[in-house]
């Protein structure tokens, strides 16, 4: 060695390898401790994409570690201590360097002294490179255990799967209710219900995009219907009803019979075929008058609106006192409520076209949502307290019957209101029920297995009429007969739900206990 | 003064002392340890506390020296009689020509190497002159101060075993002492090779090897071996580690009442560099330190009674310390 500082090169090159070899394992430990922490979180917890945050902590360990390498550099007289304690050097190094710019009487024979030694010494030694047999032991263990979980298969991943699946399903039924919010701005005719229709739609895809599950975001479509239909005037059937009859009496008289033909056709057409009977009823004949001023009586006689039945009452009976002035007002007058009965239909037409839209979104949720219920394990859950759901007929009565899911048992009763259509809107009901033991098994009225005929005789208990089946058996089979009718009868989408939600509650997992 | 002296060869240090060591050699059986520190504190100018049984070399190795070293030797048997004046010396009155006057007598002191046996017999009293001439290097009777001479070495010796009329040095004066060294008991072989040489008709002669001037010179020489910071850190954390209030060990703060002193870093550093130049190195190593930490420590860690009771030893605890002072550590 011809200097200190060629010893200081030799023994920085050493302990540079020799801890590059040390951290680069340590490297590896980190990165597979990573790995395997991120691999058994994910067991745990849904976590997306545990693959590439597993990943990506590999270059981040190295880097990492990197950096810690580069600031350990260790100092020269570090150095030199570590190379006389290594390899027996009597600290002549450490003292030689550091009294390496003194001039004292034995400095030159101790710096002659310390490079004489350092030359027969082999300075690589000081910095073996090596690993210790624990830590490559350790390190083998972690990353053949992170290996490991990352083949065997993850529960998780149907989770996450099911995840993904009611999030495209949510995009999908908010991508529904957009474009038929698109619909209704492009519409030819604007409506006055327009913006608020707009806006309801517009919150609904809101709820629907950020609901946490497709369940959830079926609850926000019922809602959602009801305020359209609260923009929707009660009185425009029994108004429509009214300019139909008033049609179908004009259509006997000479006079009206274009008229007819023009309320038959739309509202707005009416309106202006009435504003022209008006101005020609100076040119009518005295018995067109009469025959005119019947027709308009037999119509307020039908007419079930009250403003409409009292300005036909009112022209036919200043036609039939021939006051023609006060006849072509009221006949006026009963053009502009056959204008504002054309914009009520357009209002409902919106309504409608909305609403639609708010079905087909809630057919897609639906959808998934049973998928979802299919996939979670059948089990018997025993909530005290029950819902109950019951269909309004015609008139306005609904009953409906609650279950208390998993063995509890209540009645309750609801009230619908009836529309034109005779379909009841809704109904509730609540029931109380007791709760079994979760031991205690439940039978239901079993259902025919594959291959075994309904009449096939069965061994019945003491008391029983019917064979019995655990209920847990059967339930799924129950939702589809029960989601099956649903679908195929006239009932609104809201009472649909409602069943689905009482299937699904019973396959729910206990939790009121 | 000192710095007029002709200035040495480390290396001639190294071989100086090891001429030495090896003419003891003939004379003393076995007891290399004691020799070597004998040379330490002699390189080192310091001073040094014997202790052992009667009859183990001890004015042996003290009078081979002196021949070695062609050096002036005393001895002096301390007694509990024996007054200050009986070492230091005293004003006499003579008659010259018929006039009287007070004339100086000097006292066995006034030699380069003294042997101060079985010290610890004489009174505190005259241990005090002894240990202010050790210390000082000069003595005062009456209103005169009288410089020793130069090199000034003293060996005393104590026996561990008979202490009944004993006066225990103190502590404060033990400090004085720059090495206390044990003089263990020779092993059979070691016993029989003294029966040999001592037994017979002639007597090994030892020659010179050296002078009170080369003994001098070493003295600057030891001085000038250079020690690095972290070795010193490495001494300091050693002392504090002897201190109860100081130290990390249970054992230490259980048995020690008071640990080194200043004067024990001193010695352990002088002393450290002594014995690198006597390993022929120009600097101070841990293994110096260590080697030398039992002889400059163990009267200067002063224990409890508990330590006695439990029959804990100095030399044990010292044993511990260095033991628990990590190297690396400790220089930080």
């Amino acid at each position: 060695m011809s200097s200190l500082e060629s010893v200081v090169r030799v023994l920085r090159w050493s302990d540079a390898r020799s801890s590059a070899v040390r951290y680069v394992f340590h490297a590896l430990l980190a990165a597979a401790a990573w790995v395997l922490a991120v691999v058994i979180v994910a067991r745990f917890i849904p976590l997306e994409q545990a693959v590439r945050v597993a990943a990506f902590g590999a270059p981040f360990a190295f880097a990492a570690i990197a950096v810690a390498w580069i600031a350990a550099r260790p100092r020269p007289m570090r150095l030199m201590r570590t190379a006389d304690l290594q390899l027996g050097l009597k600290e002549r190094l450490s003292t030689a360097w550091e009294r390496r710019l003194e001039n004292g009487p034995m400095d030159a024979m101790l710096r002659r002294d310390a490079l004489e030694k350092a030359a027969r010494a082999r300075l690589a030694a000081a910095y073996p490179v090596g690993l210790r047999r624990g830590e490559v032991m350790l390190t083998a263990a972690v990353a053949i255990a992170a290996v490991g979980l990352v083949l065997l298969p993850n529960p998780m991943d149907q989770v996450l799967a099911q995840r993904r699946a009611d999030q495209a399903a949510q995009a999908q039924a908010a991508a529904t209710v957009a474009a038929a919010q698109k619909k209704l701005a492009a519409a030819s005719t604007p409506a006055p219900v327009d913006p608020q229709a707009q806006k309801i739609l517009q919150d609904t895809r809101a709820k629907i995009a950020s609901a946490p599950d497709p369940r959830a975001a079926l609850q926000n479509i019922t809602p959602a219907e009801q305020q359209l239909l609260q923009l929707s005037d009660p009185q425009t059937p029994a108004r429509a009803s009214s300019a139909q009859n008033l049609a179908n009496s004009l259509s006997a008289t000479s006079a009206g019979r274009s008229a007819s033909h023009a309320i038959t056709a739309s509202p707005s057409q009416g309106a202006q075929s009435m504003r022209d009977l008006a101005s020609q009823l100076q040119s009518l004949s005295p018995q067109d008058r009469a025959q005119l001023a019947q027709a308009l009586a037999a119509a307020a006689r039908q007419a079930k609106d009250p403003q409409m039945s009292a300005s036909l009452q009112k022209a036919s009976s200043t036609l039939a006192d021939g006051d023609l002035i006060g006849a072509e007002l009221a006949l006026q007058e009963l053009a502009g409520q056959l204008d504002a009965l054309q914009q009520q239909e357009n209002n409902d037409q919106e309504i409608a076209a909305a609403i639609n839209g708010l079905e087909a979104a809630r057919q897609q949720l639906a959808s998934q949502a049973d998928r979802d219920a299919g996939q979670s394990p059948a089990t018997a859950s025993a909530s005290p307290r029950a819902s109950g759901s019951g269909n309004g007929n015609s008139n306005g009565n609904g009953n409906g019957s609650a279950n208390g899911s998993g063995n509890g048992n209540g009645n309750g009763n609801g009230g619908g209101s009836g529309g034109a259509g005779g379909q009841g809107s809704s109904g509730s009901g609540a029931g109380q029920g007791s709760a079994a033991l979760s031991t205690e098994r439940v039978y239901v009225p079993a259902v025919p297995l594959p291959g075994q005929s309904e009449n096939d005789p069965a061994p019945l208990g003491p008391g029983q009429d019917v064979p019995q089946a655990p209920y847990t058996q059967v339930i799924q089979a129950y939702q589809q007969v029960a989601l099956d009718a649903a679908d195929q009868s006239l009932i609104p989408g809201s009472e649909r739900d409602l069943i689905r939600a009482y299937f699904s509650s019973l396959g729910e997992p206990s939790t009121g206990k | 003064m000192i710095a007029e002296e002709p200035r040495l060869d480390p290396g001639r240090v190294t071989e100086l002392a090891q001429s030495l060591e090896t003419e003891l050699a003939r004379l003393i059986v076995g007891q290399k340890e004691l020799v070597r520190d004998t040379v330490i504190a002699l390189v080192a100018g310091g001073h040094m506390l014997l202790e052992g049984v009667p009859g183990l070399g001890k004015t042996v190795l003290v009078r081979s020296l002196g021949q070695a070293l062609t050096l002036s030797f005393a001895r002096i048997q301390f007694t509990p009689d024996l007054m200050p004046a009986d070492i230091v010396g005293t004003n006499v009155i003579r008659e010259d020509k018929g006039r009287r006057e007070f004339q100086y007598q000097a006292g066995p002191l006034f030699a380069n190497l003294v042997l101060a046996d079985e010290v610890n017999r004489a009174t505190p009293k005259t241990q005090s002159a002894l240990l202010e001439a050790m210390q000082e290097r000069t003595v005062t009777v009456g209103t005169e101060t009288r410089a020793l001479p130069v090199p000034f070495f003293v060996l005393a010796t104590q026996n561990p075993i008979e202490l009944e009329g004993t006066y225990p040095l103190p502590e404060a004066q033990l400090d004085r002492f720059f090495f206390k060294s044990l003089v263990p008991f020779p092993s059979e072989e070691e016993l029989l090779e003294i029966a040999r040489r001592t037994t017979g008709n002639t007597t090994p002669q030892l020659k010179p090897v050296a002078d009170a001037e080369a003994i001098l010179a070493a003295h600057q020489v030891a001085r000038e071996v250079p020690i690095a910071e972290h070795v010193l850190a490495y001494a300091g954390k050693l002392i504090m580690a002897t201190h109860p209030d100081r130290t990390e060990l249970d054992s230490v703060k259980r048995y020690v009442r008071f640990g080194a002193s200043p004067r024990g870093l001193q010695t352990l550093v002088l002393a450290g560099k002594v014995r690198a130049l006597l390993e022929g190195r120009y600097n101070v190593a841990f293994d110096d330190l260590i080697a030398v930490a039992h002889p400059a420590l163990r009267h200067r860690v002063f224990l409890q009674f508990e330590a006695e009771a439990d029959d804990v030893t100095a030399d044990q605890l010292i044993d511990e310390v260095v033991e628990k002072t990590d190297k690396a550590k400790a220089a930080g």
